[in-house]
């Protein structure tokens, strides 16, 4: 009877021992396929047609002087901040600011998708960023915002320089 | 009365009083827009009274018509024109008493 009772006494541990494997092996699995999701979301970061910058805006036929009067009209609050923003901003800045969202628009579509792509990638890529990180806050960070100026854009000026004095 | 608590109460007086001497244009705006039934966000509403009042600086707003149809966008759905106009009419006279004389212009 005795040697018996050892004897299951014994098959119970041994099947808990068996199971504590099991869990640690499950455990280890769990951490394994954690960590490559996580490599995998970090290596394939990449861009969409609405990210980092809207699709309104990869693909409006309007200048950035149309968007920034836009923008004055419809988002007010918001015009208000940015042009404080760049009003506190060096001669040098605002004109690199201007040559580079006019360089932005007189791209196509595919060029845009393509310059939305290296900023997403690139951290290191849009060098104006350095100067000034929300350059071009007004024009992409905001899809909403993207939705309701494209919408109306075209309405105004092409070329009044006026809208970047505020 | 020790000589700190006749220091302190007096200091403390004029702090107390002081207070509702110099209130703050943009709650003296809200408080006159809550009596004509417009609420909202009070910062909300500041901002676009200074930004009307800028538009008429800079001409981007023409006459104070134009200034209407602009505030009539940024009122909460469903404001009136009537509202429109005193909002434009309270943001004047708080932000920019220099323009108010072109109200009367638009009423003639």
């Amino acid at each position: 009877m005795w040697r018996h009772g050892s004897g299951g006494m014994q098959t119970v541990t041994r099947k808990m021992t068996s199971m504590r494997r099991t869990g640690v092996l499950v455990a280890l699995l769990a951490v394994l396929i954690a960590v490559a999701v996580a490599i995998a979301a970090v290596t394939f970061a990449d861009a969409t047609d609405d990210y980092p910058i809207p699709r309104h805006m990869l693909r409006t036929t309007c200048t950035a002087e149309q968007i920034l009067a836009a923008a004055r009209d419809v988002e007010p609050v918001y015009y208000e901040r940015y042009m404080t923003d760049y009003n506190n901003k060096s001669p040098e800045v605002q004109r690199a600011v201007q040559d580079r969202i006019h360089w932005f628009y007189s791209m196509d579509y595919a060029g845009r998708r393509a310059y939305s792509e290296r900023t997403a990638t690139d951290a290191f890529y849009e060098q104006l960023a350095w100067n000034w990180p929300n350059w071009a806050k007004v024009f992409f960070n905001n899809k909403g915002l993207a939705a309701r100026t494209t919408e109306i854009c075209g309405q105004y000026p092409r070329e009044d320089a006026f809208v970047w004095v505020w | 009365m020790s000589w700190l608590t006749r220091l302190v109460v007096p200091a403390l007086a004029a702090v107390l009083l002081a207070a509702p001497a110099a209130a703050d244009p943009d709650t003296d705006f809200t408080n006159e827009l809550h009596t004509y039934g417009v609420y909202g966000q009070k910062d909300y509403n500041a901002w676009i009274g200074k930004i009307t009042c800028k538009r008429l600086d800079r001409r981007v707003d023409k006459d104070v018509y134009a200034s209407a149809t602009f505030v009539h966008g940024h009122l909460a759905h469903g404001a009136t024109t009537e509202q429109a106009w005193q909002f434009l009419t309270a943001a004047l006279r708080t932000y920019c008493p220099q323009h108010l004389g072109r109200l009367d212009v638009a009423a003639r």
